[in-house]
């Protein structure tokens, strides 16, 4: 069965790259008592401010993004299906937390729940479609031993 | 739905991961099927009836509550 809208396999450790080379980045600036809100705010997009937000938050949200939606290397129907799965648990969870958090939340905070909505869904969904995958490599591991 | 998947096998003499390379699925997948976990779709039960020479209603089979 094709499956539309993936990337490779090979995306999976771009992603993982990018993701681990945005910590380096956060962990210098923190290290060195560098606030990135210190920095001038100019507008337009190479503004030193948005330099920064685009090295750490959009460098982690890519990486995310190719490494959640990059292909495993045997894609077929079920893995199909448990993508779909783990779409609607991982849709749910964002949504509870979203009315929790509204509900719970000022208009101070819409920042800080934006930013929980960008990773929530695709770090629970790569969470949950994972351990299912685990769980089904754990059966067929247990079903060879008793055979 | 019911399958004999394992018994087709075993008169094959195939293994779950030979039977998941000759319809391109991962072995996984043959195992959840085998194990009544999962419903394969028409065209790879198609497939894997096709792998053992078989019709359709002999490898896999209706419940009463289908």
């Amino acid at each position: 069965m094709k499956t539309r809208f993936l990337f490779p396999y090979w995306c999976r450790y771009l992603g993982l790259a990018c993701i681990l080379f945005h910590i380096p980045i956060l962990l210098f600036a923190k290290s060195f008592g560098f606030d990135p809100h210190d920095l001038p705010d100019e507008p337009g997009i190479f503004s030193p401010r948005h330099l920064f937000f685009i090295a750490t938050t959009l460098l982690m949200l890519i990486g995310l993004v190719l490494l959640v939606f990059a292909k495993e290397k045997i894609e077929d129907e079920q893995i199909s299906q448990l993508r779909l799965d783990s779409l609607q648990w991982a849709i749910y969870l964002n949504y509870l937390l979203l009315i929790i958090t509204l509900v719970f939340a000022d208009h101070q905070d819409f920042k800080d729940i934006l930013r929980l909505n960008l990773w929530v869904p695709l770090v629970f969904f790569y969470i949950r479609f994972r351990w299912v995958i685990f769980r089904l490599n754990r059966a067929v591991r247990e079903d060879a031993k008793l055979s | 739905m019911k399958n004999n998947i394992r018994v087709e096998r075993a008169i094959k003499n195939i293994t779950q991961g030979e039977l998941a390379e000759a319809v391109g699925v991962s072995r996984q997948t043959i195992n959840t099927i085998e194990s009544n976990k999962y419903v394969p779709s028409t065209v790879l039960a198609l497939k894997i009836s096709r792998v053992f020479n078989k019709p359709l209603e002999a490898v896999f089979m209706l419940e009463e509550e289908d």
